[in-house]
């Protein structure tokens, strides 16, 4: 109980310690999980929308996939990600491993598959329908589309909200691939699991509530525009 | 309006075939109602003629056309159980306008000015979603007359709506027809209903038409004994 207090007390300094080191911490947390949040997003929308709405051989299989990328355990995620971008493996030339940019790659792999199944299901739901408004209201394809994007926006921002959520608490993943570097890599999520190891409860509370506290912050802002017209 | 000649059109769903119709012409400023028992094939149909189902063999042509996005963007559909889009009245009333891309001030006025001859003002900010049945059927005829469709199909738009609306509804299909002279198209299992709007009657059975002929000779001079089963009301199986 004790260590959940201190946890509370160092919570509210550390956000306004000032300390370069943390706000580092907190800054790549938040771009490492927007960027590929977003990124995951610009994929995830189209392909959730076109199988939800068109009918192709092996359809079933393919959304059986995507239902079970949702479930990916994320250090499998991070250990594939590393072999192939590892110095030894098939993309190490890139020199990208212990990079934000493995992390976002990692995070990216992760977080697809659940704006894809949350965009397909709305999708599956009333895609058809709105097609056919738009179809019989003489719209062209584009206009069909986004008449599918800002009808279906709910769920297109439920997917985002869920994705954000899955990319910000992740940390077998981008441990593996960043390294949790000090300086560099360090996230959030991989500070804290480094803390518990040292038995440092009180600052690895401290900075878990941070996290929740800017989850909170994130959610409200997407919830916002989420109902917004 | 728009003229339609429908030449062996057939549907089949699973082998079975459920539309057969040899030949088959809708006039230009037409007022068509199409009554028939369940499973006559009258909704697919009006589908096939609105482009939202493929004939399995045969043609439609519009004014001599196969269809194309020129003729969907001249032609529209209501259906019993319209989809409104999560925004307001006015802004689904509005979105046929927009993409036709008519500038705000056009829009603003032709919306207001249906919106009230409808009577539907107190529910112009609404959000669309939130309408009761009779309403939101209103709303989906006003999106849909609203560019002025040379083809307007109504698929048993006023089945399971008040009295009061369904008489709105009639007049501003009415109106609509006298101002513009589209070609109409109803579907209806309301005699009464085919007799007050429509100038001629096609009765469908098991995917043919079976009798067609002016409205008021079929409702009162049936000349085929389905026909004249089913406007009596025996149930025809």
């Amino acid at each position: 109980m004790e260590a959940i207090l201190d946890g509370f007390k160092k919570a509210i300094e550390l956000l306004f310690s000032l300390d370069a080191e943390i706000y580092h911490i907190i800054l790549l947390s938040i771009f490492v999980s927007l960027a590929s949040t977003l990124i995951s997003t610009l994929f995830a929308v189209p392909i959730g929308i076109i199988v939800g709405t068109k009918n192709f051989p092996l359809k079933r299989l393919v959304v059986r996939f995507i239902y079970t990328m949702m479930s990916l355990p994320p250090v499998i995620v991070g250990l594939v990600v590393f072999l192939f971008i590892a110095r030894r493996g098939p993309f190490g030339y890139l020199g990208i491993v212990f990079t934000p940019t493995a992390m976002i790659i990692a995070q990216i792999i992760l977080v697809t598959p659940i704006i894809t199944g949350i965009v397909y299901n709305g999708t599956k739901e009333k895609g058809e329908e709105i097609k056919r408004l738009a179809k019989t209201l003489g719209a062209n394809r584009l206009e069909t589309l986004f008449l599918l994007i800002k009808e279906l926006r709910i769920n297109i921002f439920t997917g985002i909200v869920s994705g954000y959520g899955r990319a910000i608490s992740e940390v077998g993943a981008v441990m593996i691939v960043g390294g949790n570097i000090r300086g560099h890599t360090r996230v959030m999520t991989t500070a804290i699991a480094m803390l518990r190891n040292q038995g440092d409860y009180a600052m690895a509370i401290a900075i878990g509530l941070v996290l929740l506290f800017l989850s909170f912050i994130i959610n409200s802002l997407l919830y916002n525009f989420q109902q917004g017209d | 309006m728009m003229n339609l000649t429908i030449k062996n059109l057939t549907k089949y769903y699973n082998k079975q075939c459920v539309l057969s119709i040899d030949a088959f012409t809708i006039e230009r400023s037409s007022f068509l109602g199409i009554i028939g028992p369940n499973g006559a094939g009258k909704s697919t149909l009006v589908k096939m003629l609105a482009g939202l189902e493929t004939p399995s063999s045969g043609e439609i042509l519009y004014e001599k056309s196969l269809i194309s996005p020129p003729i969907y963007k001249s032609m529209t559909m209501v259906f019993q159980k319209p989809y409104l889009l999560r925004t307001s009245v006015f802004n689904n009333i509005a979105y046929p306008l927009k993409i036709r891309k008519l500038n705000p001030k056009a829009i603003d006025k032709k919306v207001n000015h249906l919106i009230v001859e409808m009577g539907i003002e107190s529910i112009k900010n609404q959000n669309a979603w939130t309408l009761s049945g009779g309403e939101a059927q209103k709303v989906a005829l006003a999106r849909a007359i609203i560019f002025e469709p040379a083809l307007l199909i109504l698929d048993e738009p006023t089945a399971n709506i008040d009295p009061a609306s369904i008489l709105t509804m009639e007049k501003t299909i009415n109106k609509f027809y006298q101002q513009s002279a589209p070609s109409i198209i109803i579907v209806t299992h309301n005699i009464q209903q085919a007799k007050r709007l429509c100038k001629e009657i096609a009765f469908m059975h098991q995917g043919k038409i079976v009798e067609f002929g002016k409205s008021s000779d079929m409702i009162h001079h049936p000349s085929n004994p389905l026909t004249k089963n089913f406007i009596e009301g025996e149930i025809i199986l």
